[in-house]
């Protein structure tokens, strides 16, 4: 029995032993196998990442590196392709309270009084308290816009989490607040304003042309020489405001426009104001005298003026009550010349009236006198056009004589400029553009004087220069020719006496003119730089005198004393050259 | 183990297709690596623009007409070049140094020259006055009875050096010429105007060498009033 159990007990011992095993056995091949089908789903799965990888990416896009290089906004270049205005990303210096996540205490490690002071150790500009405000509001918002990659250093170290730099794409003007009348600004939504920027703004964002920069027809080389003259003439002569503009005769492309008190373009945030004001394309002035060579020319081309040497009495003239005087006595009778050297209202308004205020009128308009003045900004003044006293617009007899020497009329200094480049290019007026014009696309342009008697006028702008109230604008070697004009405002009561507008219009070289050159100051007082005169013979003429030798050469006109525009039949005809 | 033909030769198409397939995955495994190359050096060329736009822009900023100016008002004190700083062509260069004889006549000007012809026209050769052709034609002519060759523009500079000598050398011969050029002067009469050499008394107008007084000479220099 014990035995038989024994061996029962043995037996069934072996059998569970075998059972045992082969559990075992099944569990170690499940595992063998489960572990097999894990390396076999990696190895596969690494076979078809290699494959995609292999295959399908890393193949660049074509268009990656085109797409990465064009602007948010076009750039804005000048005439040689110096840039004006381009976009360019930039740190801002932006506040972020979230910064250790929603909850919690302050999101600063130091106080919001010390980070302040920190931050106005790295821009000197800032305002403390402003920033203290900021910091201490759980709002986020930009602390600075632009900041150098330095001043983004330095705070970096302050070791201020909150404190954080995107880089945003920003408008920059490289050149500062120069042409920034004709450029305009970009405000913080990114809109264009005021100038070029305003109206090119389908064009510079426009996905297919922005990759392409905008010339315009401005140098900026000039520009900044017209600037820097026209800023040091109405410091020396304390003036409220100065304007200038330089005209490329033949094309009509405007090679510089100044406004001065100018703004900074790249402080959008600041432009707002007064100063974004273009006194050149938007003011209108009574220019004064600078008209006298216009209705000269308009007489001359009539046929009204046939003999220069023909005197005209020179007392004061009485018309319906109102008197026409000159600023001086220049003797009993002058020549077309002598009226023109000394700048006599009372012979200019005699040829007026014997050409008539129909003719007058009409090249006023085809001047382009009583519109807007045609160029692309949007800013344009509408002149103060005589009005008629009948339907057909036709101006009184005073009217006339007094549009002829430059009042009565108000227009802006570019309409004068047009008219200018009209007078010595031989007779065509083009309308003036900010685009650089293709030599072989020159508007036609339209025919207001004859080119007999564009030489003509030629001649007398010299000769005002040579011998008359010009004097101080003749650069030596650039043939300078030009007018004088010294106008009144008018005020409550009549013209106020020591209210001026001084304007100098001129052209170089004479003999064969190229660039018409204004500039006028408004209001210039009498001081030590100017003799304590504020005519335009002492303040405007010494401001062209000064521009024409910078920018001559860089324009292409070369100073050469050996060559001017003949005078000699005209200069027997005047004795001496003073007036206004 | 017996293998047959049959089996031996799908195996081989088997071991042919496998080899096929890891070539071709090989393959494009290596252009794809080529093409993330490009990539890579794509970006990279896009970061270098990025920071050569920067650092112009910099430079730009840093050298602004304001900027320039200023240093210019401070530092160097440059001025605009003035009108006897240039020369026109290579006959006031040839006549730079040379001081005028002393009773030479003062330089002619003509009153209105057409600048298109100045422009286009190449330096003038010495022109003979008899025949009207350039001297070295004639010298042509004279050698070679060939036809003349045109005097271009890169020649005459080429020659200019020869020519300065000659006008050295010719002075003495040319002795009668001043009192020809007095004459000319004369001549072309009110047409022509004083350069005087000074630009002061080329501003101030004198037409004396044409012959011809100012008519007026009690001018009042300098004083400007309204």
């Amino acid at each position: 029995m014990n035995a038989l159990t024994a061996s029962a007990a043995i037996a069934s011992g072996r059998v569970q032993l075998a059972n045992v095993r082969q559990s075992a056995l099944l569990t170690a091949k499940k595992r063998a196998l489960i572990i097999l089908l894990a390396f076999v789903f990696l190895t596969a799965t690494a076979l078809m990442r290699v494959v995609q990888i292999g295959l399908f990416e890393g193949s660049p896009d074509r268009r990656s590196m085109a797409d990465a290089l064009v602007p948010e906004r076009g750039e804005i270049t000048d005439r040689n392709g110096v840039a004006l205005a381009r976009a360019f990303p930039s740190y801002s210096l932006w506040y972020n309270p979230k910064a250790f996540g929603e909850k919690g205490g302050s999101p600063l490690v130091k106080t919001p009084e010390e980070v302040a002071r920190a931050l106005v150790q790295i821009f000197p500009d800032a305002d403390y308290d402003d920033l203290v405000r900021r910091l201490k509001s759980d709002k986020p918002s930009y602390l600075r816009k632009r900041v150098l990659p330095e001043e983004a250093n330095h705070v970096f170290a302050l070791g201020e989490p909150a404190l954080e730099f995107p880089r945003e794409n920003q408008r920059y003007y490289p050149q500062g607040s120069l042409a920034a009348n004709v450029l305009g600004f970009v405000d913080l939504a990114g809109k264009g304003h005021v100038g070029m920027e305003q109206v090119l703004e389908p064009r510079l964002l426009d996905p297919a042309q922005r990759a392409n920069p905008v010339a315009l027809s401005i140098d900026a080389r000039a520009q900044g020489a017209l600037e820097d003259e026209l800023g040091r003439g109405m410091l020396e002569s304390n003036a409220k405001g100065a304007a200038g503009i330089i005209l490329d005769v033949d094309t009509g492309e405007v090679i510089a426009l100044a406004s001065l008190p100018s703004f900074n373009p790249n402080r959008s945030d600041r432009v707002f104001n007064g100063l974004v004001f273009n006194r050149v394309s938007n003011q209108v002035y009574e220019l004064g005298s600078t008209f006298k060579p216009i209705t000269v020319a308009a007489a001359i081309d009539a046929g009204v003026i046939t003999d220069l040497s023909v005197r005209y009495p020179t007392g004061p003239l009485n018309i319906g009550g109102f008197t026409i005087h000159d600023s001086h006595n220049f003797g009993p009778s002058l020549n077309v010349p002598e009226a023109l050297v000394h700048s006599s209202n009372i012979v200019t308004a005699q040829i007026a009236d014997k050409l008539g205020g129909p003719a007058l009128r009409r090249i006023m308009m085809q001047l382009g006198m009583n519109e807007r003045p045609t160029i692309e900004l949007p800013a344009r003044g509408f002149p103060l056009w005589p009005r008629g006293t009948d339907a057909k617009g036709d101006w009184a007899r005073i009217t006339t004589m007094t549009v002829s020497y430059g009042h009565g009329i108000a227009v802006t200094p570019l309409h004068l400029a047009s008219a200018y480049a009209a007078l010595v290019n031989g007779g065509i007026w083009r309308p003036a553009t900010l685009y650089k014009v293709d030599p072989a696309r020159v508007p036609p342009g339209r025919r207001v004087f004859k080119a007999s008697t564009s030489a003509r006028i030629r001649q007398l702008l010299r000769m005002i220069v040579v011998d008359g109230t010009g004097r101080k604008a003749d650069a030596s070697g650039f043939r300078v020719g030009g007018k004088t004009g010294s106008a009144e405002k008018p005020g409550a009561g009549g013209y106020r006496r020591t209210s001026l507008v001084a304007t100098f219009a001129a052209a170089f070289p004479m003999d064969k003119p190229r660039y018409v050159v204004i500039a006028m100051l408004d209001e210039p007082q009498g001081t030590v730089a100017t003799s304590g005169q504020r005519t335009a013979a002492w303040n405007a003429a010494p401001i062209v005198g000064r521009v024409v030798p910078r920018i001559g050469p860089l324009l292409g006109v070369v100073p050469d004393a050996s060559r001017d525009v003949d005078i000699t039949d005209l200069s027997p005809l005047v004795a001496n050259g003073d007036g206004e | 183990m017996i293998v047959t033909a049959n089996r031996l030769r799908s195996i081989g198409w088997v071991v042919l297709l496998a080899l096929c397939g890891a070539v071709v995955l090989a393959l494009s495994f290596r252009v794809n690596a080529l093409r993330s190359q490009v990539h890579r050096a794509e970006q990279r060329i896009v970061a270098l623009k990025q920071e050569k736009m920067y650092l112009e822009t910099e430079f730009e900023t840093r050298a602004n007409q304001q900027q320039l100016k200023s240093w210019n008002d401070i530092e160097f004190g440059y001025v605009a070049p003035t009108a006897g700083q240039y020369l026109e062509n290579e006959r006031q260069l040839a006549s730079l140094s040379k001081p005028a004889d002393p009773d030479a006549p003062a330089p002619i000007r003509v009153a209105s020259a057409d600048d298109s012809v100045i422009a286009s026209a190449a330096f003038p050769a010495m022109v003979s006055p008899l025949t009207g052709k350039s001297a070295q034609a004639e010298e042509a002519i004279a050698q070679t009875d060939a036809p003349a060759a045109h005097v271009d523009h890169a020649t005459a500079t080429a020659a200019l050096g020869e020519r300065l000598g000659t006008v050295g050398r010719s002075r003495h011969a040319e002795g009668a010429a001043p009192a020809a050029k007095k004459k000319a002067a004369k001549t072309v009469g009110a047409k022509t105007v004083d350069k005087a050499g000074s630009a002061k008394a080329s501003a101030s107008r004198s037409a004396s060498a044409a012959g011809k007084p100012r008519s007026v000479t009690a001018r009042k220099e300098g004083r400007i009033s309204r």
